[in-house]
């Protein structure tokens, strides 16, 4: 007995050293802050990196200028000049309805689209059958270009605003789709049964079980293709257009007038990121359940 | 312990199990073959078997989560052709939906059921309050712990009032002690309630603990080997674990079930 006691406290005593060791070696400066696997970033510290970022990216941008030798600076203006210049385009020359028009252009297709894509994403991630039936048709499509819809939508609807929110919707369907029925596909079997066991219907569970599970998903791809959406607004604009950020750019182009160009493309990105924290914004507070998740 | 055939047989079973058989796999391979049993109203019967002998394909058959491929699966004298509120299902997955409080949740079955907003709202108060969760009631789960979640699980089936109660395996992912406190509260509910209960459960000492029978099952395929009632019990529940421990019988009941089990491991 005594010698079995023994033996356990030198048993015990060899796990105590090593655990002594084991705090003191995690307690070194770690190596690399900025690589460490499974750390999360607090909101804070995300917004200043953020900052410093972009920052940099001016920075570059700002010593490429400069960079350039002098006669063919214009081709490449400094940041400082492209503000300026897309601040004179508003208050000079009305630029800001140009970038209503495109945001207008933007947000009308893609509800259309989303009006489209959400009930048919559900449906098809719902029903097997009808996933079979539609989604074969629908993805095939994902890989036509959409500017080849354009010689299309142009003899059908004319140089209208018609034709350019149908491309900036052909632009964007075929993939939202794709990501909602898989969205919907990725909801918990279980909870589907559960409603089921619950005597729930069939159109419960489609739209108050399925649709509420899947919605944080689906406004996160409704986020990313938005943003695919905008990639398409030049493409759009270029043809027989009058107005709009992309109509601007390409008259910039044709008299070499870089700044202007470089404007629009700012102008262009200060919205989507508008619309990226609009749409974080709105699944904030539709989806208060799910902030928590998040993290 | 009794063969449950000697039973009592003079009331109507509230489930018949008819010669249920369940393939996969386009008929390649047999989960469930010729399963036949009954439950009478007020039983706690627990299914008990190696991983894979097909406990939760009869739970779920029984469900109407799943069509057997042959026999009949009867309950309360109707053929079971798909899910109804009058079985309700306790999964070992989360299923409070996320998107609802705790409260909310609870509701959900009763909305269903087209229970008036008033009664409903009182109901579920008094149900979160039996199984000890009236401070988390404006909570989402995604804020609760496991064992909460599965408690508003638990609560949101028990609003429904459903006259069988099926579980699978419903505190598989609770740690012990957790484990154990629903125990006690199932072991309360079902006494209060006088529920009909299948609990697929692959722990032994869970069965013997809750249930009033045991139906072991062997596999590949999915058969019953053995079909016993704990009389030692005689018919009580020992909502104190320790006290149950204390039964003549305790031991020899566990003894032969993990014997059962060793056989079921070695084959
Ligand atoms: N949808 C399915 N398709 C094919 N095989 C399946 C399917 N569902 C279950 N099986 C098979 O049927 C057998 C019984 O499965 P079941 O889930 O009923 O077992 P179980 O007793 O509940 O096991 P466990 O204790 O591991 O949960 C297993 O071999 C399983 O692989
Ligand atoms: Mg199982």
């Amino acid at each position: 007995m005594s010698e079995q006691n023994s033996i356990t406290s030198v048993q015990t005593g060899a796990t105590m050293v090593k655990e002594m060791e084991r705090p003191a070696s995690s307690r070194k400066v770690p190596k690399l802050p900025y690589l460490r696997l499974l750390t999360p970033t607090s909101s804070r510290e995300t917004l200043i990196l953020g900052v410093i970022g972009a920052f940099l990216f001016f920075l570059l941008w700002e010593a490429a200028h400069y960079a350039t030798d002098e006669e063919s600076r214009r081709f490449l203006p400094s940041p400082q000049h492209v503000v300026a210049t897309l601040i004179t385009l508003i208050v000079e020359r009305n630029f800001l309805s140009d970038v209503l028009i495109s945001a207008y252009r933007i947000f009308a297709s893609f509800f259309a689209a989303c009006l489209v894509a959400v009930p048919l994403g559900i449906f098809m991630g719902c029903f097997s059958r009808m996933r079979a039936l539609i989604n074969p048709t629908i993805s095939g499509a994902r890989y036509l270009p959409a500017a080849s819809f354009i010689p299309l939508l142009l003899v059908w609807f004319g140089p209208t605003d018609t034709q350019k929110l149908a491309l900036l919707f052909l632009g964007v369907i075929f993939f939202l789709v794709a990501l909602i029925l898989d969205n919907t596909e990725s909801v918990q079997k279980e909870l589907i049964e559960a409603a089921m066991t619950m005597g729930a219907s069939r159109w419960e569970i489609v739209v108050n079980v399925v649709g509420r599970a899947a919605a944080p998903a689906i406004m996160d791809s409704m986020r990313n293709m938005i943003a695919v959406g905008y990639t398409y607004l030049v493409i759009a604009e270029i043809v027989a257009a009058q107005d709009g950020i992309g109509a601007v750019m390409m008259r910039a182009g044709r008299f070499l007038k870089v700044d202007v160009i470089m404007a629009g493309i700012l102008a262009i990105g200060i919205l989507g990121v508008l619309t990226d924290i609009l749409f974080r914004l709105v699944a904030h507070f539709l989806f208060p359940w799910n902030r928590r998740r998040k993290q | 312990m009794n063969q449950a055939e000697s039973g009592n047989r003079t009331k109507s079973p509230v489930i018949d199990v008819r010669k249920v058989t369940r393939e996969y796999l386009a008929g390649t391979f047999t989960a469930v073959s010729d399963v036949s049993f009954e439950v009478q109203e007020g039983q706690v019967t627990a299914l008990v078997g190696p991983s894979g002998c097909g406990k939760t394909t009869v739970l779920r058959m029984i469900a109407g989560l799943e069509p057997p491929t042959d026999g009949e699966i009867v309950v309360y004298g109707n053929s079971v052709h798909g899910p109804g509120p009058e079985r309700g299902m306790i999964f070992q997955a989360y299923t409070s939906f996320p998107w609802l409080t705790a409260l909310k949740n609870v509701e959900y079955g009763m909305k269903i059921l087209k229970v008036p907003p008033v009664e409903r709202r009182k109901r579920a108060m008094q149900l979160l309050e039996e199984v000890r969760l009236s401070p988390a009631a404006h909570q989402y789960p995604a804020e609760l712990s496991g064992g909460m979640k599965q408690r508003v699980a638990i609560a949101r089936t028990l609003a429904q009032n459903p006259r069988v109660l099926l579980m699978d395996e419903p505190f598989g992912a609770l740690d012990a002690q957790v484990r154990w406190e629903m125990q006690e509260m199932m072991i309360e509910i079902f006494q209060a309630e006088n529920k009909t209960v299948v609990l697929v459960t692959h722990d032994i000492q869970e069965a013997i603990y809750l249930a009033d029978r045991i139906i072991f099952f062997t596999r590949n395929p999915g058969r019953i080997k053995q079909d016993i009632i704990l009389d030692f019990k005689a018919g009580r529940r020992f909502r104190k674990k320790e006290e149950l421990l204390e039964q003549d019988g305790y031991i020899r009941a566990e003894q032969q079930l993990f014997a059962w089990m060793r056989e079921e491991i070695q084959n």
